[in-house]
């Protein structure tokens, strides 16, 4: 019932974008709500960064169009106010000091400077790196630039954030750190809409997905959505002694799909519905196997399961 | 009122990155220190010729030119015999010059030329002058009547051509190029350093290349003017205390500053920058790495039409002269020169002036969209036909 109120603040029709004589999006369409979580997935080269781009009008599509409905102002390129924007490429002002350069970013999105400068201090107070704040950025760590580089697209407090790759190139504490943040300014009102190709991560915070490769829609929904239509398997991961040989998974007849993940690991999908006393009676006969593990597909597989489907 | 807003702020930005007070007042100071290291340098280096110079001559000199010598020389006679062994002390000394005078006329023995033997051969002139104009029976004062030129009165219908405001208008043209310079290394660090530490995407999801690019022209134009305005600032107190060293009144720097002159001048100037720090700002866009790119050279695209602009002197009511003072990329010096040297009528100073505005206004809606699609080309650096291509795509 609450999901039917939200505004929709994006809405993307039928955008596409060649480059020379490659198609880098194909007639995508999507739309994104208000207070969403909205992940944007795909391997590299999929397309993601190209149709942000064009969000953003920093391209313009080909064909298509994009409605955008944020703070009650309707229009096709969103206002620097409120959008927040943190780009794949990453880069800020390193011979710069940190506030000068945060509070100029907030500016230019129509903050005002003390306001901005009160901001940012803030976040820096949040990050351990207050103290640092009149130091140049090219003094900082990678990952503290990284955080950086993260609240100068933020600061602003923008009705909308579009996060390019934001767990790239971070460590494990890193990223759990920035999904913290994801889920704070989300809180806070900012709706977001992130790319991403780890999709563990993505997991974890978003609510709606959007799956995609070379240019084209896999698989477009919630997250919830997603598993209930494609995860109704049992996947069960072998670990063998000697090299994999299909002959010796042929008893294997349940089974919807063998897959090699490398020489000495195999992963067999099954439906749920399959007789799994009789799969593990079938892969007793089997020799060789030195380890074996079960799980429900996660959207890893889900996504290698769509992508063959396509 | 956004779009003035930003770039506004862009403006600040760029001005406050660049000009650094600091840095400025540390480039006076040493520009005075070497100022004053060189004046007092130059004068001691130069205070030996103030006093009287020594010459040798051979002693058979009759007495009108040795009282001549001696009012201007030391002059230390050597017996006739000894000539040789002087000479070989010249050589081995190497300084020392001997004087002979002969029926001929003079023979100067010295180790090699220098300012001195310039001199003696000056004063030897002056000195056959006088013999010969006594011979004629010819005074001074009527040697001065003879060599005087025509009594000529000029009467022009067009008498403006102050040649302090020349020199003002090619003051205005020097600290034009000047600026441009400053501006040229500014624009190349900005535009190219914010590609390399990537930067522009983040930048232009928020305001738009022409914001941008405005911003940039604009700030780095005024970080321009201010250095130059500290420069200039130096001259005219450089000039000033020039003046008051060589026993001119200081104030004669002030004549040159006439304020209708720098009301035409200034303007001029200001466009003719901004117009340059548009297409530097446009080339400056389509470079990767200002270090290896031939594109780099186009940095003296600026000289070569300010140089141009100055064939308007050799006549400033021809074709051509008309031409460079109307054509935007030469206008901003040629025209500001010719109307000082010559009449210029005020619809064509006018006329001239909207055109360079007209111009600054197209070349920096065309750097934006140059801009707009280079920010976004990475890797190998577009061609000048590959930009052309995109921008017509934009």
């Amino acid at each position: 019932m609450v999901d039917q109120l939200k505004k929709t603040v994006l809405k993307v029709n039928s955008i596409s974008k060649d480059f020379m004589n490659v198609k880098a999006v194909n007639a995508i369409s999507f739309s994104v709500e208000q207070g969403d979580i909205y992940a944007f997935l795909g391997p590299n080269g999929a397309g993601k960064t190209t149709t942000l781009r064009m969000l953003l009008d920093i391209i313009k599509p080909d064909s298509g169009s994009i409605e955008w409905n944020l703070n009650g102002k309707q229009n096709q390129v969103p206002d620097a106010e409120d959008i927040g924007y943190l780009p794949e490429e990453r880069g800020l002002y390193l011979d710069v000091p940190i506030l000068k350069s945060l509070v100029y970013l907030a500016t230019i999105r129509g903050m005002e400077k003390t306001e901005a400068k009160k901001s940012a201090l803030d976040w820096l107070e949040k990050l351990g790196l207050a103290d640092r704040a009149k130091e140049k950025l090219q003094v900082l760590s990678k990952g503290n630039q990284q955080k950086i580089q993260f609240v100068a697209s933020i600061l602003h407090k923008p009705a909308f954030a579009i996060l390019d790759e934001p767990f790239s190139g971070l460590d494990p504490l890193n990223q759990e750190l920035f999904i913290d943040f994801i889920k704070e300014i989300n809180n806070l009102g900012t709706t977001i809409l992130l790319s991403a190709h780890q999709m563990s991560l993505v997991e974890k915070i978003a609510n709606k997905l959007f799956l995609i490769n070379n240019g084209q829609e896999v698989y477009n929904g919630s997250l919830p959505g997603i598993y209930q239509s494609f995860g109704d398997k049992i996947i069960i991961e072998l670990q063998l002694e000697t090299p994999f040989s299909e002959a010796s998974f042929q008893n294997l007849t349940d089974a919807e799909s063998i897959d090699e993940i490398d020489d000495f690991r195999v992963k067999i999908t099954f439906n749920l519905q399959t007789n799994l006393a009789k799969v593990l009676h079938d892969l007793a006969k089997i020799e060789g196997i030195c380890d074996i593990t079960s799980h429900k597909p996660d959207l890893h597989d889900i996504f290698l399961q769509l992508l063959k489907k396509k | 009122m956004r779009y003035f807003s930003q770039v506004l702020t862009v403006t600040r930005w760029e001005f406050s990155r660049f000009f650094k007070p600091k840095n400025e007042a540390l480039g006076i100071i040493i520009m005075l220190a070497v100022s004053t290291v060189g004046y007092f340098g130059g004068k001691y280096a130069f205070s030996d010729t103030e006093q009287k110079m020594e010459i040798s001559v051979v002693n058979n000199l009759d007495t009108t030119l040795s009282d001549f010598l001696n009012s201007r020389y030391i002059v230390k006679e050597i017996p006739k015999d000894e000539k040789a062994d002087f000479l070989e002390l010249i050589r081995n000394q190497k300084e020392g010059i001997l004087l002979e005078s002969g029926s001929e006329g003079f023979v100067v023995n010295a180790y090699k030329n220098t300012r001195a033997i310039s001199k003696l051969k000056a004063d030897l002139t002056d000195y056959q002058k006088q013999r010969e104009m006594k011979k004629i029976g010819l005074s001074q004062i009527e040697l001065a009547t003879v060599l005087s030129p025509a009594q000529v009165q000029e009467s022009f219908i067009y008498s403006d051509n102050s040649a302090k405001r020349v020199v003002l208008s090619y003051f205005f043209a020097g600290l034009m190029i000047m600026v441009v310079f400053l501006c040229f290394a500014y624009q190349f660090t900005a535009i190219t350093g914010e590609k390399q530490l990537k930067i522009t995407e983040q930048i232009v999801s928020a305001i738009s290349p022409q914001v941008w690019m405005d911003g940039k022209i604009y700030g780095i134009t005024l970080t321009g003017l201010s250095s130059m305005l500290t420069y200039a600032i130096m001259s005219i107190l450089g000039g000033m205390l020039f003046f008051q060293f060589t026993g001119l009144p200081a104030s004669g720097i002030l004549d040159y500053l006439s304020l209708p002159s720098i009301l035409i001048y200034l303007p001029f100037a200001l466009i003719g920058i901004l117009i340059w720090n548009a297409i530097l700002a446009a080339i400056a866009s389509i470079i990767t790495d200002p270090n290896n790119s031939a594109k780099s050279s186009l940095m003296m695209l600026p000289i070569v039409f300010v140089v141009t602009s100055f064939l308007v002197i050799r006549d400033p009511d021809s074709g051509l002269a008309l031409f460079l003072s109307w054509f935007p990329l030469t206008s901003a010096t040629s025209m500001p020169i010719r109307w000082a040297i010559t009449e210029v009528d005020n619809w064509q100073l006018a006329g001239s002036f909207l055109l360079l505005v007209l111009t600054f206004y197209l070349l920096r809606k065309l750097a934006a969209k140059i801009f707009r699609v280079s920010i976004l080309i990475t890797g190998k650096e577009p061609t000048f036909s590959e930009v052309f291509r995109l921008s017509k795509q934009a």
